[in-house]
């Protein structure tokens, strides 16, 4: 059964590639020409497929637009007033979205790779920043600068995290393997450093100790409780990890591939039982079971490579968007459940459908 | 050993005219299956392919009533060992393609994960060991003068033991109980070799024989095997645990039972490996090219292993194909058939 809707983009020219999708009942979405644009999710169209319209958009026209590729794009956690947009050309813009116009923009070194503002912050609103050099920076909202630095990665910073359960722990995942869990409160490092291996040095060789996978570490995403962190490399291999002590669970979800160069963003179902994660694997997307490492099934729509999917969880639905200017849409099919095969015996029969013929003889 | 799948017809000289003759796909001509091969109903099951591209047959998620059909790649579980893949449905698609007759007969009808997924007699671990001895059972002894224990790679067990996870619980609890002893077979970091440590044990005392490394080994393989259950062992650990001398290390690298890992450690090794690592890496390599040289780089599994093997395959096709499987470097459709092999696009 076709379970898939269209969202095309639609009154923007020349649509790049899709980046990052961030749902609430708008969605935003921004596009490697530097396009950001909103859709409004509703369906108010009884029909089955239906194409969501773009409601605005920052065009090219738009003098504060972005220069290169935008990496992540992000509503402000508590209103869709205002959002965030990161992108290559080693800005962070802050938008109001009334008016779109940016409120405020943070300057860095290097391009930007990932940004993410902590959905459950009610003390601080700082935006984790991962951008070519090594340090994963904090900027606040409130003073308009770089409040922190984190120093701990070697290279570049390709995916930050802030865990949905703590408004003070970041995870961060960088080109050299690592992935590390700090609280923003301590002065000191990090945490945590992810270990692959969980402390037995034994298992590889050497240089690979105290690496959360064997090539970079691409993607990151915790569960919508925060007690688990899933991460996904570039040595084509997805990890689960416990959050609270850095333990590898060790759910093997087989190959994952990855030939991403930049960050991936896949995402996790919430409300689901069980939890499924989308990961985008090629031009499909894969969906396992979080917990058992399970391959449910492989989504097939798009033309061509898969960069970002992001889950609305009032809706239900699962959006990605892909390097053939598509935005899909994936709506869970409900179907009515099968007749059991042992009950094809008892079915009921209407009398007026028997015969009365009997083989017998004598009955005649 | 291998229960027929389909009748292959006889005399098959080329690929192309082996494809026409089987009846995998109705009448679907194969220009049609050319276009419509990137959205080829994974399933595999027949029914017209559905034409335009914009109308992609995708499966349906669903997140209450959730029957687990087992769709996508490698997946499909195969029993020892390589049983025709029974009949995979996704509940979904009922309405609109025909009933098959398998289906209509009620002998395929699959309903949860099933299979491979039921906990076996013999405890947790039992699975994997079962899968580990039909793995030892492929392997060929003779190749190697009955030299090498018989070892089986860990993609294999993937193969035969379709839930990775809970595969890699019981590995983990054989290797804790001491049954099994992992390998790192050296030309690929994931690549690991699983033996049974007594077969490890008499294999590795039959090559020393006679050797002047014979006490040594000796030593090794009753002070060090069943106190420490790691892959691979340091300095530290061999001159203070144990009390080996430099000397004495380096005798039992020569006898092959160490491998140098870096500077003050070492793998745990096979003595005679090396022979068995060359021909398995010729091997898998020259497996992978039958099916990359096939017509639309996919065979039929039964077709596979009715081919004469090429030369460089010494250790036998099943043997490559559970690895290739287990490891996904080979696709697996199941079709009706039988279970189809194919090079995965990306």
């Amino acid at each position: 059964m076709l379970g898939f809707l269209e969202a095309r983009q639609v009154g923007l020219d020349d649509p790049g590639r899709l980046r990052r999708a961030e749902a609430t009942r708008s969605m935003l979405s921004g596009g490697s020409d530097g396009i950001i644009a909103l859709y409004d999710l509703e369906n108010f169209s009884r029909k089955v497929h239906y194409t969501c319209k773009s409601i605005c958009s920052v065009g090219r026209n738009h003098p504060d637009v972005h220069k290169y590729s935008v990496e992540t794009v992000q509503w402000y956690p508590h209103d869709t007033g205002m959002f965030t947009s990161s992108s290559f050309d080693k800005t962070l813009k802050i938008w109001d979205t009334n008016t779109l116009q940016p409120a405020d923009v943070f300057h860095f070194e290097g391009t930007v790779y990932s940004h993410h503002m902590s959905p459950v912050a009610t003390k601080h609103c700082l935006i984790a920043v991962g951008t070519k050099g090594p340090k994963v920076q904090l900027c606040d909202l409130k003073s308009g600068s770089c409040s922190h630095i984190l120093q701990g990665h070697r290279q570049e910073i390709l995916a930050v995290s802030w865990s949905p359960r703590y408004e003070y722990i970041l995870a961060t995942a960088s080109a050299d393997s690592k992935v590390k869990l700090w609280d923003i409160r301590r002065a000191s490092g990090c945490l945590i450093t992810l270990d692959q291996h969980n402390g037995e040095k034994s298992k590889a060789s050497s240089e690979a100790a105290n690496t959360a996978h064997n090539g970079r570490v691409n993607g990151l995403c915790f569960t919508r409780d925060g007690l688990h962190l899933l991460t996904i490399g570039t040595d084509d291999r997805m990890r689960l990890w416990n959050s609270s002590n850095g333990e590898n669970t060790l759910v093997n979800y087989g190959k994952v591939c990855n030939e991403s160069r930049k960050g991936l963003k896949f995402t996790i179902s919430h409300g689901c039982s069980p939890e499924f994660v989308f990961v985008p694997y090629g031009s499909a997307i894969a969906v396992y079971t979080v917990y058992s490492g399970e391959l449910i099934t492989m989504l097939r729509g798009h033309y061509n490579t898969v960069d970002c999917c992001v889950f609305q969880p009032n809706f239900q639905e699962l959006y990605s968007g892909s390097r053939d200017c598509n935005i899909l849409a994936w709506v869970p099919a409900l179907r009515e459940p099968l007749p059991d095969e042992d009950d094809e015996a008892e079915t009921q029969k209407n009398p007026a459908f028997e015969d009365a013929w009997s083989s017998s003889d004598e009955e005649g | 050993m291998f229960p027929a799948l389909h009748e292959v017809p006889a005399s098959t000289s080329s690929p192309r005219s082996t494809r026409l003759a089987s009846p995998r796909r109705d009448d679907t001509p194969t220009l049609w299956r050319t276009v419509t091969s990137s959205f080829r109903d994974r399933i595999g099951l027949p029914g017209p392919c559905r034409g335009s591209p914009g109308d992609v047959p995708s499966f349906t998620w669903i997140q209450t009533h959730f029957r687990h059909s087992r769709l996508g790649s490698g997946r499909a579980p195969l029993p020892s060992p390589f049983s025709p893949a029974r009949g995979l449905k996704s509940q979904g698609m009922s309405r609109k393609r025909p009933r098959l007759v398998p289906e209509t007969f009620g002998s395929r009808r699959r309903r949860g994960p099933g299979g491979a997924g039921e906990e076996p007699p013999g405890g947790e671990a039992g699975s994997v060991r079962r899968a580990l001895r039909e793995l030892g059972e492929l392997f060929p002894r003779l190749l190697f003068q009955d030299a090498l224990p018989p070892i089986a790679l860990k993609s294999q067990v993937y193969s035969l033991v379709p839930d990775r996870t809970a595969a890699d619980r019981q590995l983990r609890e054989l290797r804790e109980l001491g049954e099994v002893r992992v390998i790192q077979l050296g030309f690929d970091a994931d690549a690991q070799g699983i033996v049974f440590t007594e077969d490890f044990r008499t294999k590795a005392l039959a090559s020393c024989r006679g050797r002047p490394y014979e006490g040594t080994v000796k030593r090794f393989l009753a002070s060090v095997l069943p106190a420490c259950g790691d892959l691979s062992f340091h300095q530290d650990q061999m001159t203070q645990t144990f009390g080996f001398r430099d000397c004495e290390i380096t005798q039992l690298v020569n006898a092959g039972v160490l491998t140098v890992r870096d500077a003050g450690s070492w793998w745990l090794s096979v003595p005679g490996a090396g022979r068995f690592v060359k021909y398995f890496v010729k091997g898998r390599q020259a497996v992978l090219g039958m099916v990359r040289k096939s017509k639309y780089r996919e065979l039929l599994l039964s077709e596979l292993l009715a081919r004469r093997a090429p030369l460089s395959v010494r250790l036998g096709l099943p043997y490559h194909v559970h690895d290739l499987i287990g490891g996904q470097l080979l696709d697996i459709v199941p079709t009706t058939s039988g279970t189809l092999l194919r090079l995965p696009e990306t």
